[in-house]
């Protein structure tokens, strides 16, 4: 791809995740914290349609967990997960199996980190936090995933 | 919605710590909290915590600024100490109701990691507090950089990620325009349990991203227009350069941390 080519897609990854933080940030009481449904997680099912999303999901978790607060292990493993898990969205192509990396692999890594801080037992902290992850990547994702389909040429 | 717009937590001001270099902060910040994980006793604990609102202190930080910082780990801490109290047993019964007793054990490990938690959120506060979220990203990409040699683009998200925190302001009042124009259609954010409103967000995101990417067309054909170039090496209006009492604050928390471990506090 040209400059302009390439310009124009690490500039519609810095929109996705501005966007993410917005929403993370504007929702915020419940984005963070051990019972999370973060409602921007949703996003995570954008790699599906678009690459520019993979380092635009990590960009925009890495500014939403600044603005979040919950100190800098969340910053850096907790993006890190967004962009391990929409590297794997972006491979596959079932759309109602699109939703499940976000799920596993943030269930895992946050939920170890929050087990690592917090001391409670692992099986336990990966079972809420996927749970959070369910509704938002289930709940929320695959709807937006479906209604996006049929307008794919908006995320031109 | 509105309420909760206060970009970030930098607190513009001119302190020591403000004036520290945004790479040495985050590596003093990283240390420090492998020391907050070394930390065994509880004196050790108390001591780390005083540090800390004593460089909040430093960095004339408002009261109010700490606890506004903490708010979001608040329920998160209440949760914790109810599940440390009830159900880590040993020690001194402490309190008894009925078949369910609060024992010491559950008390002091209980305080144990919600203060480690505390100083968690409060050593990353301090950074977020007294750097901008553009020396910030600077930062990061300079400890980025390593990650070049197996192909990460790492100026490249360095740009994105300045470019996602200037239009993070600009995306925030757009959706709130969005949801007035859809509210005087008849549509309902107000009513029902937080998963109807979070569902009822879904119609939003997408003129979200309609007008948000019309506004990266625009974007990267202006810098196209005014030359830049993916991959060229650039130069910075404000070069870091690291002095003297930066060097001195990296040593300080080595030192910390140092102690922490061989003197196993």
């Amino acid at each position: 791809m040209n400059n302009a080519g390439m310009l124009n897609y690490w500039i519609k990854a810095a929109m996705i995740g501005a966007i993410y933080a917005v929403l993370t940030i504007s929702l915020a009481p419940i984005s963070y914290g051990v019972i999370q449904v973060r409602v921007a997680e949703a996003l995570t099912v954008l790699p599906y349609f678009s690459p520019a999303a993979i380092p635009g999901l990590f960009v925009g978790c890495v500014i939403a967990n600044i603005f979040g607060g919950n100190g800098l292990l969340d910053i850096i493993f907790g993006s890190l997960a967004t962009l391990a898990a929409a590297l794997a969205v972006s491979r596959i192509n079932n759309k109602y199996l699109a939703p499940l990396p976000p799920v596993v692999i943030n269930a895992l890594v946050v939920g170890l980190i929050l087990h690592y801080i917090l001391g409670f037992p692992a099986h336990l902290t990966i079972l809420w936090v996927g749970a959070g992850q369910v509704l938002a990547c289930y709940g929320l994702g695959l709807p937006l995933l479906l209604f996006l389909e049929k307008r794919r040429h908006l995320l031109r | 919605m509105s309420r909760s717009i206060t970009l970030g937590h930098y607190l513009p001001g001119s302190s020591l710590l403000h004036r520290l270099d945004a790479r040495f902060k985050l590596l003093s910040l990283l240390i420090f909290i492998m020391a907050l994980f070394w930390l065994k006793t509880g004196g050790g604990m108390a001591a780390a915590l005083l540090l800390l609102i004593l460089l909040l202190a430093v960095a004339r930080v408002p009261f109010r600024y700490l606890l506004r910082g903490l708010r979001p780990v608040m329920y998160i801490v209440l949760f914790t100490l109810l599940i440390y109290f009830f159900f880590t047993k040993g020690g001194v019964v402490l309190l008894r109701l009925g078949p369910v007793t609060v024992e010491q054990a559950g008390v002091s490990q209980g305080l144990f990691v919600v203060a480690r938690l505390i100083g968690l959120v409060m050593a990353t506060l301090l950074v977020t507090l007294t750097t901008t979220p553009l020396s910030l990203t600077h930062g990061l990409e300079f400890f980025l950089k390593p990650f070049q040699l197996v192909r990460l683009p790492v100026s490249e998200i360095a740009m994105i990620m300045t470019i996602a925190l200037r239009f993070v302001p600009t995306l925030m009042e757009e959706s709130q325009r969005l949801m007035r124009a859809q509210i005087s259609r008849g549509a309902d954010f107000e009513s029902g349990n937080l998963w109807r409103k979070a569902r009822n967000l879904i119609p939003l995101i997408v003129p979200l991203f309609v007008s948000a990417f019309r506004r990266a067309d625009e974007l990267a054909l202006a810098m196209e227009a005014r030359g830049y170039r993916l991959g060229a090496r650039r130069t910075r209006l404000h070069e870091s350069k690291a002095s003297f009492r930066d060097w001195v604050v990296l040593l300080f928390s080595i030192a910390i941390l140092v102690v922490i471990i061989v003197a196993r506090i």
